[in-house]
């Protein structure tokens, strides 16, 4: 890159403020490009690839629709799809704002599910009860378990990266052992689908012409996500968690309790996880697979990070790369092109939002530069 | 009893294979959590060119043999992303590893349904495989383990490289003094781990389905992170670890059989290994050790 | 051929914001002890840095044995025989002795092409070469259980391992205790007999006086004089270093005592590797008292510092505030009890360093009202009145005022906003640990008025500081530490700097 075109690159990508923004689009257009190249070299228009990933989340309008079905129908299940992605990644940023990983998110959610599930979902409590039931227990259990991890950290000094991998493994097969030996429906060889009372997302709804799906679950994200705001930038609770984050010492000398604070923060994150497990697990899904720790939690890492653990950027991340997902069968269907393509572009924007303190650190670096340079000029003119 | 060996050995030995990718990246600073990736990532290479190989050479086991090399070499390339993102860009080398496991999972499985369209006019997303040669009722894979492992111990313990990869996951900047370099060694190290992950990948691949598809990422890689971590981050003890998860899972195995209960007992047997770390780090955590520097990108500047 | 080893000519090191050394000229003679003496800051690390190949001069020259070199890289100062013990060892902890030494120039044998490292050799030739120098260390000893001062001699021998000529230590006595202290200047002095060239750097004029040949002196990045130590008298040195007369009047009214507030009583702290690093320490401070505690780096002052605070335990003794005993209170008790801290390391401990300002100024009542409420929501708008209020009042300069992320300040800047936090809290104690280490002449003299203006509104004050210059000036009572015990304490004006100075060594006697 020369001089001209790199003065140019780096006052796009802007100041402090504004590369919260410039670099995730960034990463996003890298990721399309690279997708759309492996697309086109695949022998696929790339264009109309994407083109048919906005049409497969009810975003763009389909060529035909099936019976009661519409672009509102697609981008309602499309928002069905995102609603846990959004919890998840809440949940790792506010685990990463006290300055840990939550990288157990899959088994929080699991455990959560799966005790809501057996606890209401096989119930046949009244939908006025049932679903805040499931929401409330979804949290507690989440909560309980990230309570768990915190205590591990705070007691034990036991790394949380590693007690969060250990504790999904072990969901995982307890919770597989249970489902196969009492809750398996032997010809989806999933758990049994729970009743639809208890269900967070309510299915084929009539709305007008349509028939659409309403998730429910949606609404306890937003509500989520507008209380994570404001309990961190607002109160003096997320005061003190941030500053354990980023200072465990200098937060220890202002008096703040450190392992209270990592504890607390552990059961907020492990309580997001929570949700993200009753609205994937009771709400998007219905049931649960055994022996599968859902991708969802590893991805929302990335998602959260892509949204530099904003609560309302990550919204926009969650929407981005569920998108990605959720368009990607239609556009296999249509286009003919492997919906895990999908995958690999979101990976692609992983890999690079994973870098991007680098770009910071090398862009403000240079800006300092150019900066001290222009200093220099005015004092000799 | 023989069983229990048997089965116990094929897949504790992969697993150390696996473990040993963790051992060489973390002992050298570098936090892995991406075995899970590198060792898929291995295994898809392998099992490519062996079914091209097999196309051309019905019954050999060549293409067996290419296809563990050309893991390694497959793991080896795609572990220098994670070290190119920890050691040159700085990222998070936690959030590094769970990046670079969704992409190894994200490219393989796009490809391997590319590829057999692509190259055997197949619309399949797996790579069917050959059943794995046996000498004496073991694979050959596991001999070679045994031997990629006792090699790879002396070079981590005897030779002058093994010397400077444990003294970078403990203090860098002696290293830095002693003109070593250590943003280099970090390379060669993760990138060794890679190679050795994507060799256990690939036995794995032979030996418990003898395909590869997705369903390779069913947490092996995470399950040899519990065992490094039980073995204190040293080769002998983590072989100890594995060769103890493995045969409590074969066990446990003969066990649900000979007492006629429900194979969904198995998966109990599984939470075992992870109770077991967890139970360790309570207990022992004054004892256990990982390396100092885990973690912490170098930066020469800083004193 | 020259008759000096070493000439750096008008060197000069410029860092972003400093210039650390400028126009510095030095030339070493072969086989002398040669001493940068400067304070804290004057850029002696610097130069030898350079000389070491950890940084390059941006300007000058630099001339090895009469030829004039690059040195781009520590190895390359290897290669012209130069060594260098850094004030942080460098060393790995988990490896032996021999490990350690040989690392990077280890012997090696090949087994079927491959370089093992021949450690039964490496070994021998560590016993060989501890021997010859007198640097008596076990060589398959683990360097994580072996104490600090053999991890120096490991340091040393890794020196001399690589066949130094040229050998610099970094400030080597700071973390020795006296008789370890004496038994480094033995060797140091052995090694120049036996031909090395030594350069030390320090800021004790003492070891100076002790093993120095010749002594050049730095202050603020400038070369002021180089001297012959035998020559000059130690007063001279002194005032060279610090670049004025080193005033001993006090500036200051006298003090006015008024009832206790601390009372510290037999307390003793115990580390986890079962060191004792305060014993039996015992002492009062009063209203209107400037108490300080002189002492060597490491003697146990901050942690009585910290044991006041809170921040860590102690093993036995007895803690009280205005008569109240606090030793079982948690650290926000203490302040709010009424104990203000300014902690030695300011980027760890007393300030958050990616919090913005007007965040980093609450801490510590940042749960109180105004700043909170009672259900626990934050006042914005009172958070940046505090700011601004103090910003202006303390003249806290910034780029972007109360928004301001603190890492992205001065140093000077950050230290003003954390004692303007800490005075802010009102407190009848208040603990300076080191308040102006680090900090240029004009930020130190308001600093030190500000401390006695705090004295003069009727606080106990507990200064810990490493300058002794800072202690006779400000202080009305002082104690010496030594070795974790206090030595004495006395009204500062019944003492003289060098009955201060002997405490602080351990060689003061008690009446």
């Amino acid at each position: 890159m020369n001089k001209k075109k790199k003065s140019i690159f780096i006052s796009i990508i802007g100041d402090e403020k504004r590369q919260s923004f410039t670099i995730p689009v960034l990463a996003i257009l890298i990721g399309l490009i690279v997708g759309g190249i492996i697309i086109a070299i695949t022998g696929s228009n790339p264009f109309k690839a994407y083109y048919n990933i906005l049409q497969g989340c009810g975003l763009a309008k389909k060529p035909s629709y099936g019976g009661k079905k519409g672009m509102i129908t697609d981008f309602m299940e499309f928002v069905n799809y995102v609603t846990p992605m959004i919890l998840a990644a809440l949940s790792f940023a506010v685990s990463m704002k006290a300055g840990l990983f939550n990288i157990g998110i899959s088994g929080q959610m699991m455990a959560a599910g799966f005790i809501s599930t057996i606890l209401v979902g096989y119930s046949e409590l009244n939908a006025f009860v049932a679903r805040p039931l499931v929401v409330l227990i979804g949290f507690i259990v989440g909560a309980l378990v990230g309570g768990l991890v915190g205590y591990l950290k705070y007691q034990f000094n036991i790394n949380e990266v590693v007690s969060t991998i250990m504790i999904n493994y072990i969901f995982r097969y307890i919770i597989t052992f249970f489902i196969n030996t009492y809750y398996v429906d032997p010809v989806s060889r999933q758990s049994v689908l729970i009743n639809p009372s208890a269900r967070l997302s309510l299915l084929k709804v009539r709305v007008g012409d349509y028939k659409m799906t309403i998730p429910l679950g949606f609404i306890v994200a937003i509500l989520a996500v507008v209380i994570i705001y404001i309990l961190m930038e607002k109160t003096k609770t997320g005061f003190e968690i941030k500053a354990v984050g980023l200072s465990r010492n200098a937060a220890k000398y202002s008096g703040i309790n450190v392992g209270k604070n990592i504890i607390l923060a552990m059961v907020i994150s492990g309580g997001l996880a929570g949700l993200a497990g009753v609205t994937y697990h009771l709400g998007y899904v219905g049931s649960i697979q055994p022996n599968t720790l859902i991708s969802t939690g590893f991805d929302s890492i990335a998602v959260s990070l892509l949204g530099n653990n904003n609560p309302f950027g990550i919204i926009l991340s969650s929407f981005f790369i569920s998108g990605l997902d959720a368009g990607s069968t239609y556009m296999t269907s249509s286009s003919g092109v492997e919906f895990e393509i999908a995958k690999v572009i979101s990976g692609v924007i992983l890999v690079f939002s994973a870098c991007s303190s680098y770009i910071k650190l090398i862009v403000n670096r240079k800006r300092d530069e150019i900066v001290a340079a222009n200093t220099v000029k005015e004092e000799r003119s | 009893m023989s069983t229990i060996i048997l089965n116990g050995l094929a897949f504790s030995l992969p697993l150390l294979a696996m473990a040993l990718s963790g051992i060489f990246s973390e002992r050298s600073g570098v936090t892995n959590l991406a075995v899970e990736g590198f060792q898929g990532f291995g295994a898809f290479c392998g099992a490519f060119i062996a079914l091209v190989l097999q196309q051309s050479m019905k019954g050999s086991d060549v293409p067996y043999y290419v296809a563990l090399i050309i893991s390694f070499v497959g793991g080896a390339l795609f572990a220098l992303i994670h070290a190119l993102m920890c050691i040159r860009f700085k990222a998070n080398q936690v959030i590094s590893g769970v990046v670079i496991n969704i992409f190894a999972m994200a490219l393989t499985a796009y490809f391997t349904k590319y590829l057999n369209l692509a190259v055997f006019g197949a619309s399949s997303d797996k790579f069917v495989l050959n059943i794995a040669p046996k000498v004496f009722g073991l694979y050959t894979f596991e001999y070679i383990i045994v031997a990629v492992v006792a090699v790879a111990w002396f070079v981590m313990y005897k030779t002058t490289f093994g010397m400077y990869l444990r003294a970078c996951g403990d203090n860098p900047q002696a290293v830095d003094a002693a003109g070593v370099n250590v943003a280099k060694i970090r390379y060669i190290a993760v990138s060794l781990g890679g190679g050795f992950a994507g060799l256990g990948g690939i036995c794995y691949a032979y030996s418990i389905s003898s395909n590869f598809s997705s369903n390779i990422y069913s947490g092996y890689g995470y399950l040899a992170i519990a065992a490094l971590i039980f073995g204190n981050w040293n080769v002998m003890p983590t072989l100890f670890a594995c060769f103890l998860f493995g045969f409590a899972r074969s066990a446990g195995y003969q066990i649900v059989q000979i007492a006629e209960l429900p194979s969904s007992y198995q998966d109990l047997i599984m939470i075992l290994p992870y109770v077991l770390t967890l139970i360790m780090l309570i207990f022992f955590s004054k004892k256990t050790h990982a390396p100092r520097a885990l973690g912490v990108s170098y930066d020469k500047g800083s004193r | 051929m020259s008759e000096y080893i070493v000439e750096m000519k008008n060197i000069t090191k410029r860092f972003p914001g400093i210039v650390a050394n400028s126009d510095v000229s030095i030339s070493i003679k072969k086989g002398e002890i040669f001493a940068l003496l400067g304070e804290n800051g004057a850029g002696k690390s610097t130069l030898m840095s350079m000389l070491f190949g950890m940084y390059e001069p941006d300007e000058g020259e630099i001339y090895i044995r009469g030829e004039k070199v690059q040195i781009t890289s520590p190895n390359k100062a290897t290669e012209l025989n130069i060594g260098m013990v850094h004030q942080h060892f460098k060393l790995v902890s988990n490896y032996t002795i021999t490990e350690n030494i040989i690392m990077g120039t280890e012997p090696v044998k090949k087994i079927l092409g491959i370089p093992v490292v021949d450690i039964k050799r490496a070994n021998e030739e560590v016993a060989e070469l501890s021997k010859k120098y007198g640097l008596d260390v076990n060589p398959t000893d683990v360097i994580s259980d072996i104490p600090v001062s053999t991890q120096q001699r490991v340091e040393i021998l890794k020196m001399l391992y690589r066949e130094a000529e040229i050998l610099i230590f970094d400030e080597p006595t700071a973390v020795l205790t006296p008789q370890e202290i004496n038994s480094l200047l033995d060797i140091i002095r052995g090694l120049r007999d036996g031909g090395k060239t030594i350069i030390l750097i320090t800021h004790k004029l003492d070891e100076i006086k002790q093993v120095a040949d010749r002594c050049a002196i730095l202050n603020r990045g400038k070369l002021i004089d180089i001297l012959d130590v035998k020559d000059t008298p130690t007063k001279t040195m002194a005032n060279l270093m610090v670049g004025r007369e080193v005033s001993f009047t006090v500036d200051k009214s006298p003090a006015n005592f008024g009832e206790e507030v601390l009372k510290v009583q037999n307390v003793t702290v115990i580390n986890q590797n079962k060191l004792k690093l305060v014993e039996d320490a015992s002492f009062t401070i009063h209203k209107g008292e400037i108490f300080a505690i002189a002492g060597v780096s490491g003697n146990g002052q901050v942690e009585i510092a910290d044991a006041i605070a809170g921040t860590i335990p102690i093993s036995s003794g007895n803690i009280y505030l205005k008569g109240k005993d606090i030793t079982k209170e948690s650290i926000k008790n203490r302040v709010e009890s009424g104990i203000a801290y300014i902690p030695e390391d300011r980027h760890n401990c007393g300030l958050i360093m990616d919090f913005s300002l007007a965040e980093d100024l609450i801490l510590k009542k940042h749960h109180k009202h105004p700043y909170s409420d009672k259900k626990g929501f934050l006042n914005a708008s009172e958070i940046s009145n505090h700011a601004n209020l103090l910003i202006e009042r303390e003249d806290i300069r910034s780029g972007q005022g109360e928004k301001t992320i603190v890492r992205s300040m001065s140093g000077g800047n950050q230290q003003k906003a954390i004692i303007a936090r800490e005075i802010e809290l009102n407190a009848d104690l208040i603990i300076f640990v080191q308040p102006t280490r680090g900090l240029d002449i004009g930020a130190i003299e308001n600093i030190r008025k500000k401390i006695i203006a705090e004295r003069d509104a009727g606080k106990a004050i507990l200064l810990i500081s490493l300058e002794l210059d800072e202690i006779m000036n400000c202080a009305d009572t002082i104690a010496v530490i030594y070795n974790g015990k206090i030595q004495n304490i006395a009204p500062t004006h019944t003492l003289s700097v060098n009955e201060v100075g002997e405490y602080m060594m351990g060689v003061g006697h008690n009446e």
